[in-house]
C-alpha cells in the first residue's frame, strides 16, 4: 500500500543512504590503511541492509488498515439472543411485526417477525443477578422481573428504551401479574416469599406493600387478578391446605383470608390454573380427579373424578393444565387444556361448575391458545408422519376445527423435537382467523412459519453459546490434487517424472478450458438462471486456501458447519443424549489433504459430574457421522491427548486416559499400537487434581498402562 | 481506591446543593447513581436502544430510559468508573465516589493520579464526544503534497538560499572574501606538501 506518506518516508531514507558514504570516508580514511573505495562499498551495503529492514518495518505496520468502504466485503456478523424462555407477540397494531423474547442468557430482545432480524436487544449482567424471572406485556410496555425479584423494569417496546426501573425489596421471587380494573390495566402486582407489592405501570412507584400473613408456615406461590379490583394470593402448606388471601387493589387491605383443605396438593403453579370467573382448577394424578374451587366463595374443593368424564391419566405422567387470559382486566376463558399424556391433550370447558369435554386431541404434541380481537382459537400440533407435524386451529369455545387452517411443519432430522408453540393470530379480510406460528425446538432453534407451511425464518439460537470451534480446510480441487500428487510419491526416475509433469499439465489445461467454457456459457444465460449460491456439494479450496469450513460446537450439543466467506450454515447436527453439564473437546484427526481418505473430526463429550465420556466421529465437510466406530468408554476419562503420529490412513492418534490410569488409543490398529510401543517411553501425562491441589506425572508403558513418576531429592523425576 | 475513600470521608464542606442525592434504601448500604446522557443533534430514541451503562466493567449494569436519563441501582459504597457504552457514539467515562452515608461525588477519570479531583456535576451529565472512529481515512490528494515532498524541499530551499544569500551578504568586501576562503580551507584540509601559497 503505497501511500503518499510512505513515499515521503522512503525518499527521506534514500537521502540518508546517499549521505552515509560521505560520513564514512571523512571519518575513516585517515585512520585505516584499507583503500577508501572498498570501505565505501562495505558501508553502502550495510546501509542498504538497514534501509531494507526499515522499509519492511514501515510496510508491516501500515498493512493493518481497514477503510470504511471495505466494510461488508470480507466480513459478516451474526447476532443471537439465546434460548427463548418467554415470548410475546406485539399485537398493538394490526400491522405490527414484532415479537418480544426474553432468554435464558439474560437478554431481552425484539425480533422482526417478517425477517427474523434483531430490532434491538438488551443484555443484562451474566449470572443469576441478571436472570429474567417473568415477562409481562401490555400495550406498548413490557414489564420484566429481573434477578430473582431484585428489580422490576418496564421497557417501551417501540423505541427499545427503558421506561422505569425500580429496586424491589429483598425476598425471593414467586409470581407476578398485571392487575386490571374496569377494563384498563394500570398496576402490576409482584409476589415474593414474604411480601406482596403493587406498583403503578406508568412510573413503577409502589402503590402499597403488605406482609403476607403466616409466611413462615404457608408457601405463597401464585398471584391472580380477574379484573374486578381484587388481588388473590394463593399459598399452600404442602399436603395440608390451600390458603387464599384476597387483597383490595386500592389500599392493600385484606378483604378475606381463608384456608381450604387440600391434602393432595403440593405445588400450585404446576398443577393448578384459574379459569372463568375466579374458579381454581387443579388436577391430581394420585386421586385421578380434577378439583375445582370458587375463589370468590371459597367454600370447599369440589372433586370431579376423571373417570366420570371417561378419561384416564397415562401412568408415570404428571398431568398439567393450560389456561388463557387474553386481557388482564377481564376474566380468563372458561376453556382450558388438560394434558393427560405425552401425546394427549383435551380441550375442556367449565360450565356452571360442570366440566364438559369439547374435544379430545390424540395424538397431539403441543397445544396453545391465541386471541385476536374478540376471537380466541386453540392451536394444536399433532404428528403427521415421521418427519412432519401438522398444526390446526380450533375454535376455543366449541372445539370445532376451523377450515383451511392446516400448517405443515417439517421436523428437521438434524434438529431437536418441537418443545414450545407460540401462535400469532390475526383477522383476515373475510373475518376468518389467520395465523403464523413460532416453534421452539429442543436445540434452541426458533422457526417462524406461515400458512400453509412456508418457513419465513429460522434462528439458530444454539450459536449464542459456542464452546469450541475448529477451522478445517476445504477439499482440494482436482487440479490441486494433481499438483500435490507430484510431491507425495518417491522419485521414480527422470523419465517418469517428466511424464507425470506432462500429464498433470494436460489435466490442468483441460480443467481450465472447461472453466472458461462454463464462464462463457453462464454469461450467455439470462442472469436469473445462473445459480450462485454456495452448496455443500461443490465446495473446494480457493486459490490461497482462505475460505474454510468453521466447525462450531455449542453448549446445547448442536454442531454447525459454517462457511467462513459468507457465514452461511452449511450443515447442522443435533447430538442427542448430551448431558446438560458437559465439557467438549474438538480435535481434527485427519485433514482434507489425504484423498481418498475422508476428513475426520472427533468430538469428546464429557459429563463433568460423572466423568463418563462419549466420542462422536464425523466428517467436518458434510457433517455426517463417520463410518469409523469409536471405542466404547465405560470408565470415566481423565485426560485426552492427540499425538502427531499418523495411522496408515493418515489419521492422528488420540490417547484417552481413564480413571484406572489405563490408556486407550483411537484408532487402535496394529500399526498404531506398534508405533506407540516404540515411542511409549517419551509420552508423558500430567494430571491435575484442582480440588486437592495435586499435580502428578505419568509415563506411558508399552502395555498401555501408565506409571507414576516419583520426585527425587534433587528435583528430578524418576520413572521406573 | 482506599486513598480515594479516605479523601472522601475527610471531605468536610457540605455539599447540600441539588448535586448530592442521598438515597435511602431499605438495606441501608445500597445506593443508586443517576445521570443523563445526551448526544447533541440526535434524537434520544434513535440511539437509546443500543446503549448500556456499565459501572466498573460489567459489575453493575444499567439501561437508559427513553429520554436519555439513567439510574444504576443497587450499588454499595465505593469508587466506581461509570461509562455509557454505545456502538455508534463515544462517551467519556466518569468516576463516581459514594461514601458509606450515601453522598455522591463525580470527578474526571485519572488512572495515573487516582486521587486527583476535578469535579463533575452530579447527577451526571454526559455528552457524547462524537461518533466512534473505527476506520482509517483514505488518503486524499492535496496540493500541499507537492510541497511536502522532501525531494522538492531539497531543491527549493537550497535554490532560495543560493539566490537570496548573495543579496544579503556583501561579496565584494575583501575581508568577507578572505574569511570565506579560510573557512573553505578549514573544511577540506590539503596536506602541507600540496599547498601552494
Amino acid at each position: 500500500m503505497n501511500t503518499a506518506k510512505q513515499r515521503q518516508c522512503f525518499a527521506l531514507l534514500d537521502l540518508l543512504v546517499a549521505t552515509l558514504p560521505f560520513y564514512e570516508t571523512n571519518r575513516e580514511s585517515d585512520n585505516f590503511r584499507l583503500p577508501p573505495p572498498v570501505k565505501q562499498v562495505k558501508a553502502a551495503a550495510m546501509a542498504k541492509l538497514i534501509l531494507l529492514l526499515l522499509k519492511l518495518c514501515i510496510l508491516f505496520f501500515v498493512v493493518h488498515a481497514v477503510f470504511e468502504d471495505q466494510v461488508g466485503k470480507f466480513d459478516w456478523r451474526q447476532q443471537y439472543v439465546g434460548k427463548v424462555r418467554f415470548s410475546h407477540f406485539d399485537t398493538q397494531m394490526q400491522s405490527s411485526k414484532k415479537v418480544l423474547v426474553a432468554t435464558e442468557s439474560n437478554v431481552f430482545a425484539a425480533l422482526n417477525t417478517r425477517t427474523g432480524e434483531l430490532l434491538w436487544r438488551h443484555a443484562d449482567k451474566t449470572g443469576p443477578e441478571g436472570n429474567i424471572d417473568a415477562l409481562l406485556h401490555h400495550a406498548q410496555d413490557a414489564v420484566l422481573v429481573v434477578g430473582n425479584g431484585r428489580m422490576l423494569r418496564s421497557w417501551d417496546v417501540n423505541i427499545g428504551g427503558m421506561n422505569w426501573e425500580i429496586l424491589l425489596d429483598s425476598g425471593s421471587f414467586r409470581s407476578t401479574c398485571l392487575v386490571g380494573q374496569q377494563g384498563t390495566v394500570k398496576h402490576v402486582a409482584v409476589l415474593k416469599k414474604t411480601v406482596i407489592s403493587v406498583h403503578y405501570l406508568s412510573n413503577g412507584h409502589q402503590k402499597w406493600i403488605e406482609n403476607l400473613p403466616e409466611s413462615e408456615i404457608v408457601d405463597y406461590q401464585t398471584v391472580y387478578s380477574g379484573g374486578n379490583g381484587q388481588v388473590f394470593v394463593l399459598g399452600i402448606v404442602p399436603h395440608s391446605h390451600i390458603t387464599i388471601v384476597v387483597y383490595s387493589m386500592e389500599d392493600g387491605e385484606i378483604i378475606k383470608q381463608v384456608s381450604v383443605e387440600a391434602p393432595w396438593l403440593s405445588n400450585i403453579p404446576v398443577s393448578c390454573v384459574v379459569v372463568d370467573q375466579g374458579m381454581l382448577i387443579c388436577v391430581d394424578s394420585t386421586t385421578m380427579s380434577i378439583n375445582t374451587l370458587n375463589l370468590h366463595q371459597q367454600l370447599q374443593m369440589t372433586q370431579i373424578p376423571l373417570q366420570s368424564l371417561g378419561l384416564e391419566v397415562d401412568p408415570d405422567f404428571h398431568p398439567s393444565l393450560v389456561s388463557h387470559q387474553p386481557n388482564p382486566a377481564q376474566k380468563p376463558l372458561s376453556e382450558f387444556f388438560l394434558q393427560l399424556g405425552p401425546e394427549r391433550f383435551l380441550l375442556l370447558q367449565l360450565n356452571n361448575g360442570q366440566i364438559v369435554t369439547l374435544r379430545d386431541f390424540k395424538p397431539a404434541l403441543l397445544a396453545s391458545f391465541a386471541t385476536t380481537g374478540e376471537k380466541t382459537v386453540a392451536a394444536v400440533m399433532s404428528p403427521k408422519n415421521k418427519t412432519a407435524c401438522s398444526i390446526n386451529l380450533f375454535s376455543a369455545d366449541t372445539g370445532r376445527r376451523l377450515l383451511d387452517t392446516t400448517l405443515i411443519f417439517t421436523v428437521d432430522p438434524n434438529g431437536g423435537k418441537p418443545e414450545r408453540l407460540h401462535v400469532q393470530a390475526f383477522l383476515k379480510k373475510d373475518d376468518s382467523v389467520g395465523y403464523r406460528v413460532m416453534v421452539q425446538t429442543e436445540d434452541h432453534a426458533v422457526t417462524f412459519i406461515q400458512q400453509p407451511g412456508r418457513v419465513m425464518w429460522t434462528r439458530e439460537e444454539a450459536l449464542s453459546d459456542v464452546v469450541t470451534m475448529e477451522m478445517v480446510d476445504l477439499p482440494l480441487t482436482g487440479t490441486q490434487a494433481e499438483l500435490e500428487g507430484e510431491f507425495g510419491k518417491k522419485a521414480d526416475g527422470l523419465m517418469s517424472m517428466v511424464l507425470k509433469r506432462l500429464s498433470s499439465q494436460l489435466i490442468m489445461l483441460q480443467a481450465w478450458i472447461a472453466h472458461l467454457w462454463k464462464l462463457f456459457y453462464d454469461a450467455r444465460k439470462p442472469r436469473n438462471q445462473v445459480k450462485n449460491d454456495i452448496s455443500i456439494e461443490n465446495l473446494s479450496r480457493d486459490e490461497f486456501n482462505l475460505q474454510k469450513m468453521m466447525v462450531m460446537v455449542t453448549s446445547s450439543g448442536k454442531l454447525f458447519g459454517i462457511d467462513s466467506k459468507t457465514g452461511g450454515i452449511l450443515w447442522k447436527r443435533y447430538l442427542d443424549n448430551v448431558p446438560s453439564n458437559a465439557a467438549f473437546k474438538l480435535m481434527v484427526q485427519r485433514t482434507t489433504a489425504h484423498f481418498p481418505h475422508p476428513p475426520q473430526c472427533t468430538l469428546l463429550i464429557k459429563d463433568k459430574d460423572t466423568g463418563l465420556a462419549t466420542l462422536h466421529v464425523f466428517n467436518p465437510i458434510f457433517g455426517r457421522r463417520s463410518q469409523v466406530t469409536p471405542p466404547a468408554l465405560p470408565q470415566p476419562i481423565l485426560q485426552s491427548l492427540m499425538l502427531p503420529f499418523m495411522d496408515q490412513d493418515y489419521a492422528k492418534v488420540l490417547l484417552l486416559v481413564d480413571d484406572q490410569y489405563k490408556v486407550s488409543a483411537f484408532p487402535s490398529t496394529k500399526n498404531v499400537l506398534q508405533q506407540l510401543q516404540e515411542t511409549a517411553s517419551s509420552i508423558f501425562f500430567f494430571l491435575v487434581d484442582s480440588s486437592q491441589g495435586r499435580l502428578s506425572g505419568y509415563r506411558l508403558r508399552t502395555d498401555l498402562s501408565t506409571e507414576q513418576g516419583r520426585v527425587m531429592g534433587d528435583r528430578s523425576v524418576l520413572y521406573k | 481506591m482506599q486513598a480515594a475513600l479516605v479523601l472522601v470521608s475527610c471531605f468536610t464542606d457540605i455539599e447540600t446543593g441539588p448535586g448530592a442525592v442521598v438515597s435511602t434504601q431499605p438495606n441501608g448500604d445500597r445506593f443508586k447513581i443517576e445521570g443523563r446522557a445526551i448526544v447533541p443533534g440526535v434524537k434520544t430514541q434513535d440511539w437509546v436502544s443500543t446503549a448500556r451503562v456499565l459501572v466498573e466493567g460489567e459489575e453493575y449494569v444499567g439501561f437508559l430510559r427513553t429520554d436519555g436519563s439513567f439510574a444504576v441501582n443497587d450499588i454499595p459504597s465505593g469508587s466506581y468508573v461509570l461509562e455509557v457504552v454505545t456502538p455508534t457514539y463515544r462517551f467519556e467515562p466518569v468516576r463516581v465516589d459514594i461514601t458509606s452515608k450515601g453522598k455522591m461525588r463525580a470527578r474526571l477519570v485519572n488512572y495515573i493520579k487516582t486521587s486527583e479531583v476535578i469535579r463533575q456535576p452530579y447527577p451526571l451529565q454526559i455528552r457524547a464526544s462524537g461518533p466512534h472512529s473505527y476506520f482509517m481515512k483514505r488518503e486524499t490528494w492535496g496540493w500541499t503534497d507537492f510541497l511536502m515532498n522532501p525531494m522538492v524541499m531539497m531543491m527549493v530551499l537550497p535554490l532560495l538560499i543560493i539566490v537570496l544569500l548573495p543579496k544579503v551578504v556583501n561579496t565584494n568586501d575583501p575581508e568577507m572574501r578572505k574569511a570565506a576562503r579560510l573557512h573553505l580551507i578549514s573544511l577540506n584540509p590539503i596536506p602541507y606538501q600540496l599547498c601552494f601559497h
